[in-house]
């Protein structure tokens, strides 16, 4: 054997564990916060695996239209994380509270599919896909206001399109995108 | 008579007053009750239905029969305690995404109409 | 929270013994017979959704309790004693999970007049006739309904059982299983918030009308 190849072998085993390894994880890693959660009026913290899910499918109603486009969205998916934590005054917590996630995102695999940054509502909002063999198998989202912030992580391939049919049937108001934004902004609650 | 103040005033009333008023019981839609019927009536007649195979002569068989219905009984509410939680919760975490894809929805939209109208700022 | 078997309120003077006076139709639903089960339902139904729209703040949150109580109450109907301890038990059972899902949940989102009117008589669908009040003054039946989801849920039970069913306050107590003198500081210091903010609110209308 030449020393070249003897280098080369060398180098994939090297790297064989690595390349073992490497597919990427849609699965964040979501910090505590215990210390942000006990300065926040209010939090949401939902951490749903396969088998919640799997028991939350069983109980929507096929028959129900919400249920039944609740059951289209979640279809698939592996697991559903949210941590939301909203606080009563502006700067309770720092980009750097969010940087253990962001660093995350900037693994292979994610890309950044839009990245907003609203003067008028002060809100920056972030959503990453993860796609692996051209298939969508995550999603992760950071939202961050001045008074809350938002990070949502879930598992498996969703349909955006679909997540969005649901609007107005969860307590959020509808908002009618295709008018013109004076109009949507008219028909908040 | 006022029970919780010693002395009520006509302000204190009034306000009671429009506090029932404005606090009279609503009812939910009518597609909403005939739904919730159906689920009620379908869900009685499949928990009726898991029982009916059940046969076993004497009166021993028949006291663990009813054990054992209690036991399932009480697994079967437990699951769906469990299960109704985690709809609930799947129900949340979509309206929260969908709060916040809203966000990013708007934020673009207004950008775009400003760059549509040849507004610079957004 | 949810419970299962609820106790009974106190017994008084006016109640009579469980045995006697026992609903009929709470009876045939018991045994069974669908068409009783569903008049129960359609007996309750409004007070429970109400309990639950204004408590959680949206027709959907509502409708998802709504559907949960009803269906615990189908499980627990052997357990009922008298048509009495159903309405005791579905307001008791409706007002704890409300509480339980606000403690847990993030904020509560004001429902619209929209949402709370448009099933309430305008598609004639057997809902209140508005009243003649909230006819000449539906702004200001909505401002009190907003001032109502500003109050801790704790609170907001206390007032919805006393206005809106009528409970007295020692009722409320057992209802919510709280001492009568916190019922009576809830109610106290609930009607003077609102009568703070109203009277603001009054202020404010009277400039606007003024200039």
């Amino acid at each position: 054997m030449t020393i070249g190849k003897s280098l080369l072998l060398v180098g994939l085993l090297a790297l064989a564990p690595v390349l073992v390894l490497s597919a990427p994880d849609p699965r964040l890693v979501l910090p505590e916060f215990t210390a942000l959660s006990q300065k926040a009026t209010e939090s949401v913290v939902i951490t749903l695996d396969p088998s919640l899910l799997s028991m939350a499918g069983r109980f929507l109603d096929g028959g129900d239209p919400k249920d039944a486009a609740t059951l289209e969205v979640i279809k698939g998916l592996k697991g559903i994380y949210v941590r939301s934590y909203t606080f009563d005054q502006d700067a309770a917590y720092s980009q750097a509270d969010l940087d253990a996630v962001r660093n995350q995102l900037s693994a292979p695999g994610w890309s950044r599919l839009v990245q907003t940054r609203s003067k008028k509502t002060h809100a920056d909002v972030d959503i990453y896909i993860m796609v692996v063999d051209k298939s969508a198998v995550g999603l992760a989202l950071i939202a961050s206001e001045p008074r809350e912030f938002t990070i949502v992580n879930i598992i498996g391939s969703i349909d955006l399109d679909k997540l969005r049919k649901l609007q107005g049937q969860f307590g959020v108001p509808k908002l009618d995108l295709d008018a013109a934004p004076s109009a949507a902004a008219g028909k908040t609650k | 008579m006022n029970e919780f103040d010693d002395k009520p005033s006509s302000g204190d009333e009034q306000l009671e007053s429009q506090l029932r008023d404005a606090l009279r019981a609503v009812a939910p839609s009518e597609a909403f009750s005939e739904a919730l019927l159906a689920r009620l009536a379908s869900e009685r007649t499949r928990r009726t239905g898991r029982y009916s195979g059940w046969w076993l002569p004497a009166s021993l068989a028949a006291a663990v029969l009813v054990a054992v219905g209690a036991v399932e009984h009480l697994k079967a509410a437990h699951e769906r305690e469990m299960g109704l939680e985690a709809r609930r919760e799947v129900i949340e975490a979509l309206r929260v995404t969908n709060q916040k894809l809203d966000l990013a929805y708007q934020a673009v939209r207004t950008q775009s109409t400003s760059l549509s109208e040849g507004d610079p700022g957004a | 929270m949810g419970c299962r078997t609820a106790t009974l309120p106190p017994p008084d003077a006016s109640n009579e013994p469980a045995i006697i006076g026992m609903d009929e139709q709470l009876l045939q639903a018991r045994a069974g017979v669908p068409q009783a089960l569903a008049a129960l339902v359609r007996a309750h139904q409004r007070s429970v959704y109400s309990l639950a729209l204004r408590m959680l703040g949206t027709r959907d949150l509502a409708e998802d309790l709504t559907q949960e109580v009803f269906m615990e109450m189908t499980d627990n109907l052997t357990s009922m004693q008298s048509s009495e301890h159903l309405t005791f038990w579905l307001r008791r059972v409706t007002t704890h999970r409300a509480i339980d899902q606000l403690r847990r949940r993030a904020r509560i989102e004001i429902t619209s007049l929209d949402e709370e009117t448009q099933h309430s008589g305008g598609q004639g669908t057997g809902g209140p006739a508005i009243s003649a009040a909230e006819k000449l003054d539906p702004v200001w039946h909505r401002h009190l309904r907003l001032l109502l989801a500003e109050l801790t849920p704790d609170a907001r039970a206390v007032v919805l059982l006393r206005y809106q069913e009528d409970l007295d306050p020692m009722e409320i107590a057992h209802t919510l299983g709280m001492s009568i003198n916190t019922v009576k500081s809830h109610l106290k210091r609930s009607l003077e918030f609102m009568r703070r903010r109203l009277n603001v609110a009054a202020d404010t209308r009277r400039e606007d009308h003024s200039t």
